[in-house]
């Protein structure tokens, strides 16, 4: 219980940079914690970046940040060796990857070279650097940010490197109500910190991994499941389903979720709530419904039915 | 409707496929306008598939309706009876093609098609047509199995394959329980009673009724003996004794003309001759007697014995009939024959066919005794030029006078009515014997098989000192008729089975095609005898030949093993997924929930978890919100919580959790 209420304690911090947006930022803590790396995909200026920031902040974890650009090459994130004149040798100069969160800013606005390898980085959680081969600190986190693909100059992750992420956000329009308030605080200058405290301590990392691992899915959850995914790979609405993987991060995000939530077994809920985020960036809309994965998803929890029929 | 509920173009072509199929046995016996049903509603079904017509309206469906009807009653006559029946339900079946219009339809079609694949049985059990059923089965599940299979735009012949796997495995269960599961009998039967016409011999006897009937080649009965086959000329297969002759036809003595001292037959001595022991199976004859060698006994329940030593069954023969029987081909029969007896074999009515009854009278005058009489009458058929024909000339009056002194081409009726008349006429006791002379032996199975064209008429006369003794004068005009049988005799004048062309009966002479029929018939009487006859008799000697004897005790034990047999697979099957049933018990608690609220308009969306649906029910009826919610934890508890419960704590849960339904605010 006391990690719960850590964690419900670094869902207020976040909420205070980020407004009105509990349910994305409660998304995304879960993405952490189950060790997933997180895509944030919305328009410019949706706080984005602010709500990448804040969970760093809160996780008090070392955090970098690397704006892509088309120009950016993959030296640039990883480093480089540099010939050191005073000793006579090349030393290497770790890039901003070495560290615990990595903000990669705007990801698909680089070239797919560059983003090849960050994600190589992300799978093995290491990097190879002229033959040699570096370890990353653990926990190693990336927060990607990314624009909607329609925009102009933007590279478009292929769908082999989205799968790497494990949730896909998207922010949307605060609600009215929160939007006024950020107006009023920036007016009277009370506005949001700059910087956030540490509200999750490493060892609760660790317990919340352990705990976790706890939960129980019972069989009747597993048959949900299956269901589901049966259902999106043999509709006529996806052209391509859930892969095994794709059912596995389902499964791992809806017990992180339960844990999250201080149970130790899943209910359907908990599938429900992480379905959207964790299903909608893999699964490709068939002809027919060009449509985003979002819309497609709800869609595949409507007619799935929860009980046995 | 959705696109699912509509029917696949693949169901739809195994439907109209499976369709003909069932109608095709019943051809034979259907008016053809049964046929054009089928071809239109096919036609018309089609049309409404590709979107060019639609459905009939509700006043033509009710028009066809009552015009199937009347067609029925207008070919039949009437709509009772079995026949009528079986077109009625054909034309129905053609005719709800046109209702075809989602996946319930469909389904009430084929369990209609699973019956009409029954209903060919009911007017035969050939091997055959059974082999024709499977694979009518198979046709109809592949329509079921085509009809789940939603997106099948085309035909797809492959569909069969499912479906023809799926009845050989079901195969070796159809056997055990065909041989093995105890028959009960029915609870209820139907009458059937069919319209088909009495075959084979029939109980009275007019000049011409035996020749037609060698038109035939059906089999009348198959004889299996338990020793030896007897040589041809010694199966005289006694049917009929007709011992009144009245209007110029024999018949045989009624009932109610015998008196009561005289209805039981005098058992003959017997003592130094070892039985014939032979059992035999007879096609339906819708008559209640049976052929038997002379002297026959059996020992069978049911059957019983006449005076003139006959077998019969008080009830006719409406299905396939086994019986056995023993002869003793050598016993006297009737050495002292009663005054009543010897009045009625010799009574003769008066004044008819007076040539006839002039040459036997002077015939006798000449003889010393009756047995070279009878001699006499023989050598003179011999003699004179009287011909063995099918096709014997019409006679007039005074029909033995016509045949015996002017036409003088006859068929074994013939003769053996004109033999009896002057044996009478003599004052020699005589009658007439109709029934089966000789028969095929199989080689294959070593039967005897008894057809139509082996019936027969031939005469016994009464000597002082030797009982009644068999006379066939047909023997002595042509005797290839007994050695060899009846197609040898007609070898010159051709005309054996003349309207028949196809019978494979006519092809004996070309060796494999005799073999192939030969086995054929082999085969059809085991089938016979395996499967149209099985009963509970049969299925009781089977196990008593596979498990000893038979007692309550044993029966009791082995009616507990088959139904074990058949009952542990699928127990097997559903134990094995207790998990699953612990999981649809909870799940079928939780449905139960669902229906009670949406009897209060709450009704649950299928992809709405409980804990949702308990929040909008506690928003939509805040009076339930505190009974919904605990249930749905204590389900979720249940259902998600854990795996592997013990069960008794398990039941505990769930009658815990039913017993919360009850409380409903």
């Amino acid at each position: 219980m006391e990690i719960q209420a850590a964690i419900e304690g670094a869902i207020t911090q976040v909420g205070r940079v980020l407004l009105g947006k509990d349910a994305q930022v409660r998304l995304a803590l879960c993405c952490l914690f189950a060790r997933g790396h997180l895509l944030i995909e919305d328009l410019p200026g949706m706080g984005k970046t602010t709500l990448s920031h804040a969970l760093a902040d809160v996780l008090g974890l070392s955090c970098k940040r690397v704006q892509f650009t088309s120009d950016l090459l993959p030296a640039d994130i990883l480093g480089v060796s540099v010939y050191d004149r005073n000793h006579g040798n090349f030393s290497f100069h770790p890039g901003p990857i070495f560290t615990q969160v990595l903000l990669a800013d705007e990801i698909n606005r680089t070239t797919p070279r560059t983003q090849s390898a960050l994600l190589e980085a992300m799978a093995e959680g290491q990097v190879t650097i002229e033959g040699e081969t570096r370890l990353l600190p653990q926990p190693f986190f990336v927060i990607a940010t990314q624009n909607p693909i329609h925009q102009a100059g933007t590279y478009p992750l292929p769908e082999s490197q989205l799968d790497r992420f494990l949730m896909r956000l998207q922010l949307g329009y605060p609600d009215p109500r929160a939007e006024r308030q950020m107006f009023v605080d920036r007016h009277s200058g009370s506005g949001a910190p700059t910087s956030l405290p540490r509200c999750i301590e490493p060892r609760q990392l660790a317990a919340i991994r352990s705990g976790v691992a706890e939960v129980n899915t019972s069989d009747n959850l597993l048959d949900y499941l299956q269901r589901l995914v049966a259902r999106s790979r043999q509709g006529g609405e996806f052209a391509v389903g859930l892969s095994p993987r794709g059912a596995l991060a389902l499964l791992e995000c809806a017990r992180t979720w339960a844990f999250m939530a201080g149970r130790n077994h899943v209910v359907p809920e908990d599938l429900q709530a992480v379905l959207p985020a964790v299903a909608g960036h893999r699964l490709i809309p068939s002809g027919d419904y060009a449509d985003d994965g979002q819309a497609l998803v709800a869609l595949l929890q409507r007619t799935v039915d929860v009980i046995r029929p | 409707m959705t696109g699912q509920e509509l029917l696949p173009r693949n169901a739809l072509v195994w439907i109209i496929i499976s369709q003909f199929a069932l109608l095709a046995p019943h051809l034979a016996r259907l008016p053809v306008w049964v046929i054009l049903v089928y071809l239109v509603a096919a036609c018309w079904r089609t049309m409404v598939h590709q979107g060019r017509w639609s459905y009939p309206r509700r006043w033509t469906k009710l028009g066809l309706i009552l015009a199937g009807f009347g067609a029925i009653v207008a070919s039949y006559g009437n709509l009772l009876g079995l026949e009528p029946m079986v077109a009625l339900l054909l034309t129905a079946f053609a005719l709800k093609l046109l209702e075809l219009v989602q996946r319930k339809d469909a389904y009430v079609l084929l369990f209609l098609g699973y019956f009409i694949c029954v209903t060919s049985f009911l007017f035969s059990q050939d091997i055959v047509l059974v082999l024709y059923s499977l694979f009518t089965v198979v046709l109809v599940t592949t329509a079921l199995v085509a009809l789940h299979q939603p997106g099948e735009n085309r035909f797809r012949p492959g569909t069969i394959r499912l479906p023809a796997t799926m009845l050989a495995q079901a195969f070796p269960l159809m056997l055990v329980l065909f041989f093995l599961f105890p028959r009960i009998g029915p609870l209820w039967t139907v009458p059937v009673k069919s319209h088909a016409a009495k075959t084979g011999v029939s109980d009275f006897m007019k000049p011409g009724d035996i020749s037609s009937l060698s038109q035939s080649g059906e089999m009348a009965f198959t004889v299996q003996f338990e020793g030896p086959i007897p040589a041809q000329s010694a199966l005289y297969w006694r049917g009929l004794v007709f011992s009144v002759l009245e209007e110029g036809a024999w018949r045989s003595l009624r009932r109610s003309e015998i008196p009561a001292a005289e209805t039981r037959p005098s058992i003959p001595d017997k003592a130094d001759e070892t039985p014939l022991a032979y059992s035999v199976l007879m096609t339906p004859t819708r008559q209640n007697w049976l052929y038997s060698l002379r002297y026959a006994e059996s020992s069978q329940s049911g059957l019983l014995s006449t005076a003139d030593f006959r077998l019969f069954t008080p009830v006719e023969i409406e299905d396939q009939f086994r019986y056995r029987a023993r002869s003793w081909l050598a016993a006297p029969l009737d050495i002292q024959l009663s005054s009543w007896r010897r009045r009625a074999e010799l009574a003769l009515p008066e004044g008819e066919n007076p040539r006839s009854v002039q040459l036997a009278r002077d015939m006798r005058a000449t003889s010393n005794s009756d047995a070279e009489f009878v001699d006499a009458v023989l050598g003179w058929f011999n003699r004179e030029s009287f011909v063995y024909t099918l096709q014997p000339p019409l006679l007039g009056q005074n029909p033995m006078d016509q045949f015996l002194f002017q036409t003088r081409r006859g068929f074994c009726e013939h003769y053996a009515y004109a033999f009896v008349l002057m044996m009478r006429a003599a004052g020699v006791p005589a009658r007439v014997i109709a029934g089966y002379q000789g028969g095929e032996v199989n080689p294959v199975n070593r039967t005897v098989i008894v057809r139509q064209f082996d019936a027969h008429a031939w005469a016994e006369v009464w000597l002082p000192g030797q009982g009644w003794v068999r006379v066939d004068p047909t023997g002595a005009v042509a005797p290839e008729r007994i050695e060899f049988g009846l197609e040898q005799a007609l070898v010159t004048e051709g005309s054996f089975l003349a309207n028949s062309p196809l019978s494979l009966l006519r092809y004996r002479g070309v060796g494999w095609v005799n073999m192939l029929r030969l086995r054929y018939e082999a085969l059809t009487y085991r089938w016979q005898s395996w499967v149209v006859g099985f009963n509970s008799e049969q299925q009781y000697q089977l196990l008593e030949d596979l498990f000893g004897s038979i007692r309550a005790r044993n029966f009791v034990i082995l009616f507990l093993v088959s139904g074990i047999l058949v009952l542990v697979p699928v127990a097997w099957l559903l134990l094995g997924r207790r998990q699953q049933r612990r999981a649809n018990a909870t799940q079928q608690c939780y449905l139960d929930f669902c229906t009670l609220l949406a009897r209060r308009g709450l009704s649950r969306d299928p992809g709405e978890a409980p804990a949702s649906f308990a929040h909008r029910v506690a928003l939509g009826n805040p009076a339930l919100a505190g009974w919904a919610q605990q249930f749905t934890r204590d389900f979720n508890h249940l259902a998600y919580a854990h795996d592997g419960l013990a069960a008794g704590e398990y039941r505990r849960l769930l009658a815990a959790l039913r017993a919360q339904l009850r409380q409903i605010p």
